[in-house]
């Protein structure tokens, strides 16, 4: 990035030639041809793996960095299980390790050789110096890769998979398989960017093409990253399942003998059509239809709204209770979630499923650092999740569940709104000064660093919303696809668009909202009317009890019917208003629109002269003192 | 046996209406101190906000978010479980895993045991001599006995602490065992539904137990709570069928009418007439749920006088005043 005279920001990408080669929609500099067996007995994997890797940074490299996820778990000392302890986590049981090792590398010659590079391979802990921590390994290359250059790395590998972690592993003869081989890192112009597994982020990889073929016994159902094409039986009771994805940074695999293989296509008068691939379990089968239409629904409203899904399949996993890989994206697979008791009013499984769908356009096409910019993908997924879930799911009944979870309950009274639900502003509020979002993610403080990247970020762009308007948000987004998707985008790649978009410099905003945790709060601090003569003098005061600043409205009515509306900048700690007017003021409203949702406080925003607060106190205490003695008579059993 | 059990229960309740309204009033005014203490605190921080408007007609879930942010003891119980059929699912489900209460919940919670412990005496004494007695003895009867079901209150709370402590714990240490290999949510539901049976089976048990353990020491005029304890425990080992099958059959009424509340308990409503509705409706609710328990003394009561073969079973009380019940009922023409 480079600041010009005028203080505009020309921003370059992370890698010089990141362009699509060809017809391609791709760089696909990271290719990878992958044969893996699954042993259900054993719970283990024996893979290996040809990696063609061009080089796209503007500069050379003499080494290769890979990430290896699964020795996250193995050992109580990697840095992943080592955060996942600041949460209050506790030390997994030995028999959930997972690991994985590599057991050959060879780097292949021009002359049709190879080189073995396995004495060379080393473990290396470029975020935190863990020397525990085995989920990066480095290896040097026989020469220095030029830009634009290819090498080419035979990898074989044996993968003890885990119980479910973090999304991957096997519980029963469910196995959800992601983050499994040894995976090359980023190569940007400034140098790797390949970071250790971190307990409260995710993923960064280039593009490539994917041809994984993957033996398991017979039975199992087995579905993939990208679109089967082949499908062999073995003699030996297995099946080789053959998938193949271009333009993909990732693929995972799942298998189970109870999946239902369940097809629909959706199909849209402008976007291409798109065949849905169901893999539904035994206990929730009839939710098949819900599955179904809002991911049809998500890809028609994201579609219509920031550029197509062009892969032309998708497949979507029911994921296994416990299994722990229920909400998470790949490329052109996602995990859903749902219950076996899934009340019909209730946004299960459509709230995640729509999520993870929608990550397809952030994370799998708009292929952010999510190591460092985890608000990139997950914080605009959020939003725009939201944005579907309200516009498809009514009615979004409040959900709560009783008897360890086991029994729920869907409130017809209260509904689920988009602004403060959808954007999860009540997780927000316990703890908004957590950390500044322009901190590195992995960086965040574990325990609340979903409640920056995804909560604050939601809100903070529903705010955007409610200030420049939805049509500027959209383009910008739409604009922001166009330009960077299957491709890295930074940070200031997308403030640079939204700033173009809305024709305004929208920094200060940025600068609240993502480069700063202050708390934003404004409220009403007095309303005082007195009779003045044949008048009355009104005296408004309106305060900001936050750090952060924002441009609010601040409206009083009158008792005539008349209003008054003062657009007050939010910097200094009050303003004051006086009026003359012929009635006294009946109520004042500091940002009565509800513009800044990041508002902690919002019930302090507003007065009126007919308070009715002893009204609801009394009507909810009511309600409140039957649900004690209704306690008071079960506890009484025991008398 | 059961059947007539059952109609003299319910024969015997409704002839004491007073003792109703009594466990009613007791019910009402224990909740009644903290009920005001809550109010306090959501009109506070409604204060003069116009927020309070939505609140008051209607459910401000983003309200009622930010006023759980911002509050905890008393203040963090206020969840939508209080809105109709969800707070007998919260309370129901609290005991049955075991949950905590919140500090002056726990209190009136205690409160509200040691009222009935008092009360249970003169109850129990009213429904076995089947007339009306008065004010006056029904105290003196309340405060003989009191003290006795003290006694009797500190074995029970040792058997319900190793059943809540040791027992639970156990018993959802193993569904957690059995649930970790588990795949299919619908057979960890039916596990835990599983043990939530054998746990309430046992709390039964120990429920049976101690209500005919009361019952004898009021009918019996008892004055040792661990004979009182053996003795109920030989009745129901003597009357295994009827003890069992009344208890079960009070249990059964008691789901028809957990269910029945399920179809018509009020929803959040608004504010007025409305709100008033919904709180007459709850009491109403409360008061049958009253009823019913007065039912399980009375029936049960019933049930063991009418298992009293003849004179020689009873203890041989001193006939002076007040005399037992089973004295009184022997010297009955």
């Amino acid at each position: 990035m480079a600041l010009l005279a005028g203080g505009s920001v020309v921003v370059r990408a992370t890698q010089a030639y990141d362009r699509p080669v060809g017809a391609a929609r791709s760089p696909r500099n990271a290719n990878y041809e992958i044969e893996v067996r699954l042993d259900p007995v054993m719970h283990t994997l024996k893979g290996r793996e040809t990696i063609r890797w061009r080089n796209i940074s503007a500069h050379a490299t003499d080494q290769i960095q890979l990430h290896l996820y699964w020795n996250a778990w193995r050992n109580a000392d990697s840095t992943w299980l080592r955060e996942r302890r600041l949460g209050g986590g506790t030390a997994p049981r030995p028999d959930t390790f997972g690991s994985i090792d590599v057991t050959s590398m060879r780097q292949r010659r021009e002359s049709d050789t190879s080189t073995d590079l396995t004495p060379q391979l080393r473990f290396i802990a470029p975020d935190d110096g863990n020397a525990a921590d085995r989920t990066v390994m480095a290896v040097t290359l026989l020469a220095p890769v030029e830009p634009l250059q290819e090498v080419i790395l035979d990898v074989e590998w044996n993968a003890k998979i885990p119980r479910p972690f973090n999304r991957t592993g096997w519980i029963a003869d469910y196995y959800f398989i992601a983050q499994w081989f040894p995976k090359i890192g980023v190569l940007e112009d400034e140098g790797w960017n390949t970071h250790q597994f971190h307990f409260s982020t995710e993923f960064y990889a280039d593009f490539g093409v994917y041809d994984v073929r993957i033996t398991a016994p017979s039975p199992f159902v087995v579905g993939g990253s990208g679109r089967q094409v082949e499908q062999v039986r073995n003699a030996n009771g297995t099946t080789t399942h053959r998938y193949r994805g271009e333009d993909i940074h990732d693929f995972a695999w799942t298998a189970s003998p109870h999946f239902a293989d369940l097809h629909r296509t959706f199909t849209h008068a402008t976007l291409p059509t798109v065949d849905m691939r169901l893999l539904l379990l035994d206990e929730h089968r009839g939710q098949e239809d819900r599955y179904f239409r809002i991911v049809a629904d998500t890809l028609r409203l994201y579609g219509e709204w920031f550029g197509a899904y062009p892969y032309g399949y998708v497949t979507i996993v029911d994921p296994a209770y416990q299994s722990e890989s229920d909400g998470m994206e790949y490329p052109t697979l996602f995990t859903g979630r749902s219950r076996y008791l899934a009340p019909s009013t209730v946004q299960v499984p459509e709230s995640t499923t729509a999520h993870e769908a929608g990550h397809q356009w952030w994370y799998a096409m708009v292929a952010s650092n999510e190591f460092e910019h985890a608000w990139m993908d997950e914080g605009i997924n959020t939003f725009a999740t939201a944005r579907v879930i309200s516009e498809v799911f009514t009615p979004n009944d409040l959900e709560r569940r009783y008897f360890g979870g086991s029994v729920p309950w869907a409130f017809h009274d209260i509904r689920v709104r988009r602004d403060v639900d959808g954007n999860r502003l009540p997780g927000y509020r316990l703890s908004p000064e957590a950390d500044v979002p322009s901190t590195p993610t992995f960086r965040y403080w574990p325990p609340t660093a979903a409640a920056i990247t995804y909560n604050k970020t939601a809100l903070w762009l529903n705010t955007l919303e409610n200030l420049v308007g939805w049509p500027v948000v959209r383009q910008s987004l739409s604009t922001y696809f166009d330009r960077w998707k299957f491709r890295h985008p930074s940070p200031d790649d997308f403030f640079q668009i939204v700033n173009e978009t809305a024709g305004q410099d929208l920094g200060w905003f940025f600068d609240q909202v993502y480069r700063s945790s202050n708390t934003f709060d404004y409220a009403v601090q007095d309303l005082s009317s007195v009779r003045s003569g044949n008048s009355y003098r009104t005296t408004v005061v309106a305060q900001r009890l936050g750090e952060a600043t924002f441009p609010v409205d601040v409206v009083t009515t009158f008792g005539n019917g008349e209003r008054a509306t003062e657009r007050w900048d939010g910097v200094a700690r009050r303003a004051t208003w006086v009026y003359e007017k012929g009635s006294p003021a009946v109520t004042v409203q500091v940002d009565p629109k509800r513009v800044l949702l990041l508002d902690v406080n919002y019930t302090n925003n507003s007065r009126t002269v007919a308070p009715r607060g002893e009204e609801a106190g009394l009507k909810w205490a009511l309600k409140w003192m039957v649900w004690l003695q209704d306690l008071m008579l079960t506890y009484g059993f025991f008398a | 046996m059961i059947r007539r059990a059952l109609a003299d229960g319910y024969r015997r309740v409704l002839s004491a209406p007073a003792l109703l309204c009594g466990v009613f009033v007791l019910t009402f005014l224990l909740a009644l101190p903290l009920a005001i203490a809550m109010r306090d605190m959501l009109t506070a921080h409604l204060g003069r906000s116009m927020t309070a408007a939505s609140v008051a007609d209607g459910v401000n879930y983003d309200w009622w978010q930010e006023f759980l942010a911002h509050t905890s003891g008393l203040g963090a119980t206020f969840t939508p479980s209080v809105i109709g059929f969800a707070a007998v699912l919260d309370n129901v489900s609290s005991v049955m895993d075991a949950q905590p209460e919140a500090a002056p919940v726990a209190g009136a919670l205690a409160a509200y045991i040691l009222g009935w412990l008092f009360l249970s005496g003169g109850i129990i004494d009213r429904y076995a001599r089947q007339r009306r007695a008065g004010a006056a003895p029904f105290f003196s009867a309340c405060g003989v006995h009191f003290f006795r079901f003290l006694r009797l209150a500190a074995l029970a709370a040792v058997a319900y602490w190793i059943l809540f402590v040791h027992v639970h714990r156990w018993l959802f240490g193993a569904w957690a065992n059995i649930n970790r290999d588990l795949a299919v949510e619908r057979t960890a539901i039916l596990w835990r539904f599983g043990f939530y049976v054998v746990f309430a089976v046992l709390l039964a048990a120990v429920n049976l137990l101690f209500d005919y353990a009361k019952i004898r020491t009021v009918v019996e005029d008892r004055r040792s709570m661990i004979g009182a304890f053996g003795a109920a425990a030989g009745f129901i080992r003597r009357h295994p069928g009827r003890t069992l099958g009344l208890y079960t059959a009070n249990a059964l009424l008691f789901l028809v009418v957990i269910a029945a509340w399920s179809f018509v308990a009020p929803g959040a409503g608004r504010g007025g007439w409305s709100m008033w509705i919904g709180f007459a409706a709850g009491q109403a609710y409360l008061l049958v749920r009253l009823a019913l328990k007065l039912q399980f003394m009375a029936s049960q009561t019933s049930l063991f006088q009418r298992s009293l073969a003849h004179a020689d079973y009873v203890a041989a009380p001193v006939p002076m005043w007040p005399d037992s019940p089973a004295v009184e009922a022997i010297g009955a023409p």
